[in-house]
């Protein structure tokens, strides 16, 4: 179901993630990003997977939550993986018959790629599930803040408020087409035969409602927000103002011993990808 | 003679997962043709998931529902022919509106049903008049109506399928007292001029007790009671223990045998209030 799709959301909490500054969050899940795809032997990519665990242990989040989060990755995962291990034909043949050959070059591109598929998905939806959307803002638009030199003055802001509300969003939505489509199909709406056009043709009666839905939680929010008298980012003073913290600086240290890790066990050890 | 039935049913979300809930668990229930039932419960006791089953929007994980004594979850075309026999109304229904124009958003049921055209068009001019809706409404588009104006247009697009069975899920949620009675009052209409049964789910417990025969108590996912209104709401404590509560009227006329005043305290509506006042007041002397 689409309503088990949960990245995007944010489960409050006070872990070493939830406190951490989001500027260096941000910042922090861009480079694990990075060093997910560096990796290049088993022993680093251990240490990119370890390090994803003890990111999620830390987090505190329930373990329910991040496996509901990884579950619609499952399909793309067991596609991928299928395609990779009948495909890849580098390596050594590891068996043969008439329709499949399994390579030793399949095998490790399989093995890499789930791994750092799920990786991914779990130090991206970390950022979302420990970091509120006001806290998104806020971070994204400081590290943005240097552009503003280049007569994007008012933009930064504007854009970094653009994607919280869309973050914001996404749950809200998948839970209305949930409910729609329940309350059209109670009223003998086909949407599983037929040929194309006539499923496409099916899907109006969800898509415009929510179509119409949205804005009308467009209006509602832009009401609430000029009646807070909001109006851009010009003179907005903040009541919590970002300062890096030694917690921070100790989270900085750890990333700094697992990108040095990386780095050293790919030099160490020879590539197998 | 039952009309539904429900045999066993259980349903869990995302079932077979880490994070399957089991919303409804061993349900066992006969809705007698032609009754007004009532669903009352706690938030999240199962209320909304039970009445999918009832028109096989959700397939019971275990268990069987029958309709007229057959199972309908057997094929896709039984359940899908149990969507047009079964009306079910969801929570904020102006939500789904979706045509040009009011008039085709009625349609759109009757539509799916596959019946030729003047069938359709007296079928929607019935469920319009039902409703109160002019044909001058029927024209405009469903997003120019006012709040109260779409629930009832939403609600006409399910009656105009004639069910044999509606179910409204919360119908009067969010709406005015005057808007509610308007809904209410339909609601009764509808029921005396078709003889259907009609099921409601409802949190205000003054609505429930004015219209429905039989109520269902949902606790936790299991049916803590099905019985006569009179037999549910004489039990104050018990519904307390639930976290629910008895209608306005009645809880009255326990604060005043409290009191110490000799009332009778089984009276849940207000035509039984004001009976049971006028008796006593004139068994006191006061009035007559
Ligand atoms: N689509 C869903 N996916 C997963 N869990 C669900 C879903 N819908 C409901 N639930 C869960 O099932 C349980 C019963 O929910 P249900 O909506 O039936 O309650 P309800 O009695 O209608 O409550 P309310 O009075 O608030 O409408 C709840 O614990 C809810 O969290
Ligand atoms: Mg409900």
């Amino acid at each position: 179901m689409v309503r088990d799709i949960t990245i995007g959301q944010y489960f409050p909490g006070n872990s070493v993630l939830h406190n951490a500054d989001p500027r260096l969050k941000l910042v922090l899940s861009f480079v694990a990003i990075i060093f997910i795809f560096v990796c290049n032997n088993f022993y680093s990519l251990a240490l990119v997977a370890l390090f994803s665990v003890v990111a999620v242990l830390s987090s505190k989040i329930s373990l329910k939550i991040i496996l509901k989060g990884l579950r619609p990755m499952l399909i793309l995962l067991i596609f991928t993986s299928a395609l990779q291990l009948f495909y890849n034909k580098q390596g050594e043949v590891l068996f043969t018959s008439r329709y499949l050959t399994i390579t030793t070059g399949g095998i490790y591109t399989t093995i890499f790629m789930v791994i750092r598929i799920i990786c991914l998905v779990l130090v991206s939806s970390l950022l979302t599930y420990t970091t509120s959307p006001t806290q998104l803002t806020d971070g994204i638009e400081r590290l943005l803040s240097p552009l503003k030199v280049f007569g994007l003055k008012n933009g930064v802001h504007t854009l970094a408020m653009m994607m919280t509300i869309a973050l914001r969003f996404i749950p809200t939505l998948i839970d209305e087409i949930d409910k729609i489509t329940s309350a059209q199909k109670a009223r003998g709406a086909n949407l599983e035969t037929g040929g194309i056009v006539k499923r496409a043709k099916a899907l109006l009666p969800i898509f415009i409602p929510l179509l119409v839905n949205s804005f009308r939680h467009a209006f509602e929010l832009s009401l609430a927000m000029s009646a807070r008298c909001y109006n851009g980012g010009e003179g907005r003073t903040r009541m919590k103002q970002l300062k890096l913290q030694t917690r921070d600086y100790i989270l900085m240290f750890s990333m700094l011993i697992f990108v040095g890790g990386v780095i050293a066990l790919n030099i160490i050890f020879e590539s197998v990808i | 003679m039952s009309l539904l039935e429900l045999k066993n049913v259980s349903y869990t979300y995302s079932s077979g997962t880490p994070f399957e809930i089991t919303a409804i668990e061993d349900i066992n229930l006969t809705i007698e043709k032609g009754s007004f039932v009532g669903i009352i419960g706690h938030t999240g006791s199962g209320k909304s998931t039970l009445i999918q089953h009832f028109n096989a929007l959700l397939k019971p994980t275990t268990g069987q529902v029958l309709l007229n004594g057959k199972d309908i979850n057997q094929s896709k075309q039984s359940a899908h022919e149990a969507r047009f026999k079964v009306g079910l109304c969801f929570q904020y229904p102006e939500y789904q509106l979706f045509e040009t124009t009011v008039y085709r958003d009625i349609a759109f049921g009757p539509t799916n049903m596959g019946l030729s055209e003047d069938e359709i068009k007296e079928r929607v001019r019935e469920a319009a008049e039902l409703v109160g809706l002019t044909d001058e409404l029927l024209k405009k588009s469903p997003f120019e109506l006012s709040g109260g104006e779409k629930r009832r247009a939403a609600i006409a697009g399910i009656i105009a399928m004639r069910p044999e069975v509606l179910v409204l899920d919360e119908p009067t949620a969010g709406l005015d007292p005057s808007g509610r009675k308007k809904i209410l009052g339909m609601i009764s209409e509808f029921r005396k001029s078709t003889n259907s049964t009609v099921i409601i789910v409802s949190h205000s417990m003054e609505d429930v007790a004015s219209l429905a025969e039989k109520i269902i108590v949902m606790n936790k996912g299991r049916i803590y009671k099905y019985a006569d209104v009179h037999e549910i709401f004489t039990k104050s404590e018990e519904l307390a223990a639930l976290g629910l509560e008895v209608p306005p009227v009645t809880s009255i006329f326990l604060k005043l045998k409290e009191k110490g005043l000799d009332v009778n305290t089984d009276i849940y509506t207000k035509e039984q209030a004001e009976k049971e006042l006028l008796r006593y007041l004139k068994r006191e002397g006061i009035a007559w």
